[in-house]
């Protein structure tokens, strides 16, 4: 049986969605977890060969991969390793459309192909800022627990979910969301919704 | 006022004035955007790092026309002009809104815009088409009413900046 590797790519990999989302996968199957650092793209670079998967699970950032991943393939492109892993996606975005991650999905398998490594399996998760301290949180873990399968087993294939709300209740919950997020900083609605950028 | 974003020295005949900034990205300090929506709820419309980035979002902001140069990575934008787009969010609010039917966020006073996005270094056709879809989705989170993809080598990127620009002045 092959071995699995995630790697974190959210900037804010120790206390980020994309660390549940892998915790999830890791309630599942079997696995190794890291988190892409500045300092640490050498020795993960050199780890990666050991695995027959890595799983890179990060966030949508401005359209594309955040550049904390942006540097570590980068990275990892100057030191490619001998044997290289299947690449699977598990990628998660604020909006509550799935299909916006689609081109970041896209970039990690132009990667894919202009390195040599095989691209494995795809989940995509659309309201994925909030959806797992929400009643749909099961659908994340559903969605997470096929995905992990389909990588253990080898037997590839694309995922995604989001919560099934119609948009206009989505834009209602993720008003309360951030006014509530704003409130625990002792911030107003009011001030969140400031139409000053720096002081003009 | 108009903006010349790119992510190399440009040697340039346009002088940056009041009226047409040009800054050089890979000249200032710019750390990579933490995700910790400070933001949007800690000081709203002002990035908590204090480094170079916070002088150049209100400029994106303000502008009607943009020129952003970037070499392409992985038909995206390498990691110097992404740096600065993803510090770019103080400009918007955490509070989401329709655009064309799907899910975005509100913006804060950004001035509508026009955008040239003039990438290089892609390594095939399929990396442009790549980049051509992203700055498609671009546009309906930075504001761009309408927008240009163009392509050119890194050698004959200051043409390319100077035929822009010129079209500025006529239009
Ligand atoms: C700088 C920045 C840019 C973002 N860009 C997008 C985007 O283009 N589309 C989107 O749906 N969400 C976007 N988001 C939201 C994140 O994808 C979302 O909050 C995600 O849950 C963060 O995951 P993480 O905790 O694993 O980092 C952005 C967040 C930040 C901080």
């Amino acid at each position: 049986m092959g071995r699995i590797l995630i790697l974190n790519g959210s900037p804010r990999a120790p206390k980020s969605n994309s660390k549940r989302y892998a915790q999830l996968f890791l309630d599942c199957r079997r696995g190794d977890y890291l988190e892409i650092t500045r300092s640490n793209h050498q020795q993960l670079c050199a780890q990666v060969g050991a695995y027959s998967d890595l799983v890179l699970a990060f966030p949508l950032y401005a359209d594309g991969l955040p550049v904390t991943l942006l540097h570590f393939l980068k990275a990892l492109e100057a030191h490619l390793p001998a044997h290289k892993p299947t690449v699977s996606v598990l990628i998660n975005c604020g909006f509550l459309e799935y299909g916006q991650n689609d081109i970041a999905v896209e970039m990690v398998a132009l990667f894919c192909r202009q390195n040599g490594f095989p691209f494995g399996s795809v989940l995509k998760i659309g309201s994925g800022e909030a959806i797992l301290d929400t009643p749909f949180r099961f659908l994340a873990a559903g969605a997470v627990k096929k995905f992990a399968k389909s990588v253990a087993a080898g037997r590839y294939a694309s995922f995604h979910t989001a919560m099934p709300l119609p948009k206009s209740l989505f834009l209602k919950a993720s008003a309360a969301y951030w006014t509530e997020y704003g409130k625990k900083n002792g911030i107003s609605e009011a001030e969140m919704r400031t139409m000053q950028i720096e002081s003009s | 006022m108009n903006l010349i974003l790119s992510d190399r020295p440009l040697a340039l005949t346009v002088q940056s004035t009041s009226q047409v900034r040009v800054i050089d990205l890979s000249a200032l300090s710019i750390h990579n955007c933490v995700g910790c929506f400070g933001c949007w709820t800690r000081t709203p419309g002002r990035c908590v790092i204090r480094d170079d980035a916070v002088t150049v979002y209100p400029l994106i902001a303000q502008s009607q026309r943009v020129l952003y140069v970037s070499r392409i990575t992985y038909g995206g934008y390498d990691t110097v002009m992404k740096t600065m787009l993803e510090r770019a969010i103080p400009v918007q609010q955490a509070f989401i809104r329709l655009v064309d039917g799907e899910t975005h966020h509100l913006q804060r006073n950004v001035a509508p815009k026009q955008a040239v996005i003039l990438g290089y270094g892609a390594q095939s056709p399929e990396e442009e088409d790549l980049f051509r879809r992203m700055v498609a989705r671009n546009a309906r989170n930075m504001n761009f009413t309408r927008f240009q993809v163009r392509f050119s080598p890194e050698e004959a990127l200051e043409a390319a900046v100077e035929e822009e620009v010129s079209k500025w002045a006529v239009s």
